[in-house]
């Protein structure tokens, strides 16, 4: 067997938290910093579209995107409570310790992309693993060709990172757009569901060289889909990240199998190409 | 592989010569069928069964306990330590089957393979001394449920224990299958074979196979139409009718791997992760957080248990297929789908539903 020390896996490192920005209802975005410098320097290693695990001892561990980009200097999760660990971590105040281990998974392969246009299209909450990808991409912007973001959600309200993409609305050099299911008082943007967006005057996607991000619900996920076959896009051009219930991340505890994959290693990020045969519905 | 023999009468003090290192773990009968693996001590030691239908409870138990604990938290107002803790006691298991060596191989390269190894199954599976005993006894080891010989892995295993016995009758020939067992052999209990040890192991081992009359799984051809995708929705929902969901067959197979991961309060300010076996049959195993499963359907469940042991591709993955063939879910499933029923479910529904075009002289 091996005779070098395997590390422990299984092992969080000790994270402390710095503040909490509300984002949305139930939404809220934690800041945080490994407790040591070498944990905090040896984190820095990962890509848009990994995840880590997330201990809040006593209670559980779950999976959580890495929304920031590698390029940036601060770490932290965007988290919806919906159960017991992540209403657990909704109640921690800064100055808590928590555990945190990773980061986990394949990432979107962003030096590939080099050279070609990049659509994002999120959903919901969908935009929490492509803001990591987002940043990326306007940090290296000279590498890519046009970049468009498009971004839904049910109600204005419901719209993550608002004070982001407001900014990056105003940014030359790449175009964000916004629309929302059902429009309420103040809203002025367009409404209808994401895909809508592609036929709004003005807008103009290329199918050729480019890339798809699609992150978001499933029933926005086939939809969108459905578009963007539409248009031309060839299945291969289509990335997206898939979510399952995970125990491990690290590829052995069989909860995250699709098919022949086990999400936590072999993705999340997969092509469509590579979701149509996996071998089970997703 | 180096082999010696040993008299009947010494067998059991292989047990006391690797009691001197190890805590050694060995077959005994409890009542009726049941039988069990427990740690042999002074006062049992004479009860430890040579021949003895294989215990459901796997030995794999040895290697990923059924509940371990991986980390001790301590957690008070301003302090917190969160510490691994790792079993690393030396084990040696007397008498395990060819079947749960096999399973116990291929539970090497899953845990210790891939991207990340598992440190916890690797300290003890450092530790582990393997006693392989061949199954030779048609009335006592050789199970109606047994189909090793299918699955390739018995009733000889022919590699990865570190002593293998086989019972010659007046003797026992030991074989050797690692350092540490040859270094066993040195001990002056063993002696010399001969030709004719030889000889009489060959034969012996041809009438044990000729024993396994009712093992006919025919995995070939089900792994064919796995891989291929050719199995019809109709008969994975009948195996799914079949299904109670309990799990059992999870449980007792040496080749599953999956766990849960939970933390547990064990006093004030202390608490335990611990991971616990899991099974792929029940429906919680991939409830999403909001309440969506992927697998709802009973029968998504049970193609997945089936598909993930013998799919082309997990077989070129760990190099052998996630079924070892020691019968174990045949004993324990209320519903008669444990694995060569399934088998033969497949391979006759696929192949009455893809029957050949008739041919016919031009
Ligand atoms: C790769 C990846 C990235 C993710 N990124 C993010 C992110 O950036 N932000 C975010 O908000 N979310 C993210 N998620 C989702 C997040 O991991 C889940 O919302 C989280 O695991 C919920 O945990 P919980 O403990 O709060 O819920 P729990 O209460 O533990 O529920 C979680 C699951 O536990 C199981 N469960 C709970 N109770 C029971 C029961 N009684 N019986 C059986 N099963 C039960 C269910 O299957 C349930 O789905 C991500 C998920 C993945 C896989
Ligand atoms: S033992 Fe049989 S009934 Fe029980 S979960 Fe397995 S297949 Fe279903
Ligand atoms: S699937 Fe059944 S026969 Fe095969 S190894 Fe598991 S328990 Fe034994
Ligand atoms: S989360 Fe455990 S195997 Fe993927």
């Amino acid at each position: 067997m091996n005779p070098s020390p395997t590390p422990n896996v299984f092992l969080p490192k000790i994270a402390i938290l710095d503040r909490v920005d509300s984002e949305i209802d139930d939404v809220k975005t934690f800041y945080w910093h490994f407790k040591d410098p070498a944990d905090q320097e040896a984190f820095r290693v990962f890509r848009p579209g990994q995840f880590a695990q997330v201990s809040i001892f006593g209670v559980g561990e779950f999976p959580a995107s890495l929304p920031p980009s590698p390029t940036e200097n601060e770490y932290f999760f965007t988290i919806r409570q919906v159960g017991s660990v992540t209403a657990a971590l909704h109640q921690l105040k800064p100055g808590a310790v928590f555990g945190v281990r990773g980061p986990y998974g394949n990432g979107f392969p962003m030096e590939e992309y080099y050279g070609r246009n990049l659509v994002f299209v999120a959903g919901g909450i969908g935009l929490i693993p492509l803001r990591s990808c987002i940043v990326y991409a306007l940090h290296f912007r000279k590498k890519y060709k046009k970049i468009q973001i498009f971004y839904g959600s049910r109600v204005p309200k419901d719209l993550l990172y608002l004070e982001t993409l407001r900014k990056w609305q105003k940014t030359e050099g790449f175009e964000c757009h916004l629309t929302v299911d059902r429009s309420t008082e103040g809203w002025n943007g367009p409404v209808g569901v994401v895909g809508s967006l592609f036929k709004k005057p003005g807008v103009s996607v290329p199918v050729e060289n480019t890339v798809a991000f699609v992150c978001g619900p499933p029933i926005m996920f086939r939809f969108v889909i459905r578009d963007l076959k539409t248009m031309g896009f060839e299945d291969v051009n289509i990335v997206s990240t898939l979510e399952r219930y995970m125990k491990c991340g690290v590829g052995k505890c069989g909860h995250c199998c699709i098919g022949v994959a086990y999400v936590c290693v072999d993705g999340p990020v997969f092509t469509y190409a590579q979701i149509q045969k996996l071998g089970e519905e997703i | 592989m180096r082999a010696k023999v040993i008299d009947r009468a010494e067998v059991l003090k292989i047990v006391d010569l690797l009691r001197k290192d190890y805590e050694v773990l060995a077959p005994f009968c409890g009542r009726g069928r049941d039988t069990f693996f427990d740690i042999v001590t002074d006062e049992n030691r004479d009860q430890i069964q040579i021949h003895v239908p294989n215990p459901y409870y796997p030995p794999k138990r040895f290697v990923l306990p059924h509940i371990e604990r991986l980390l001790k938290i301590e957690q008070h107002d301003h302090t917190l330590r969160v510490e691994p803790t790792y079993d690393e006691e030396p084990r040696a298991i007397f008498g395990i089957r060819s079947c749960d060596v096999a399973g116990i191989y291929h539970l090497d390269r899953f845990y210790l393979g891939g991207k990340f190894r598992d440190i916890y199954y690797e300290k003890r599976r450092k530790n582990l001394f393997l006693v392989n005993m061949v199954c030779t006894d048609p009335e006592l080891d050789i199970d109606e449920e047994c189909f090793c010989v299918c699955a390739d892995t018995g009733p000889a295993a022919r590699d990865h224990f570190d002593l293998q016995l086989m019972d010659l009758g007046a003797e026992f020939m030991v074989v050797a299958g690692s350092a540490r067992g040859e270094a066993l052999l040195a001990h002056p209990l063993f002696k010399n074979g001969t030709a004719e040890h030889l000889e009489k192991r060959r034969r012996i081992l041809e009438e044990a196979r000729g024993h396994f009359k009712k093992a006919n799984s025919w995995f070939a051809a089900t792994i064919r139409y796995m891989t291929q995708d050719r199995i019809l929705e109709k008969t994975w929902e009948e195996v799914g009718h079949r299904c109670l969901e309990c799990g059992g067959c999870t449980y007792v197979c040496p080749a599953c791997t999956c766990f849960s991961v939970t933390d547990r309060q064990v006093g004030p300010g202390e608490i335990e992760r611990i991971r616990l076996w899991d099974s792929c049959a029940l429906g919680g195993f991939t409830r999403m957080a909001g309440g969506f499963n992927p697998r709802r359907a009973v029968h998504d469940r049970r193609n997945r248990r089936f598909f993930r042991k013998l799919a082309h591709y997990f077989i070129q993955r760990e190099l052998s297929m996630a079924c070892v063939g020691c019968g174990r879910c045949v004993a324990v499933c209320h519903g008669d789908v444990g694995m060569p029923s399934v088998v033969e479910m497949i391979r006759r529904a696929t192949a009455a539903n893809e029957k050949h075009e008739p041919v016919t002289n031009a």
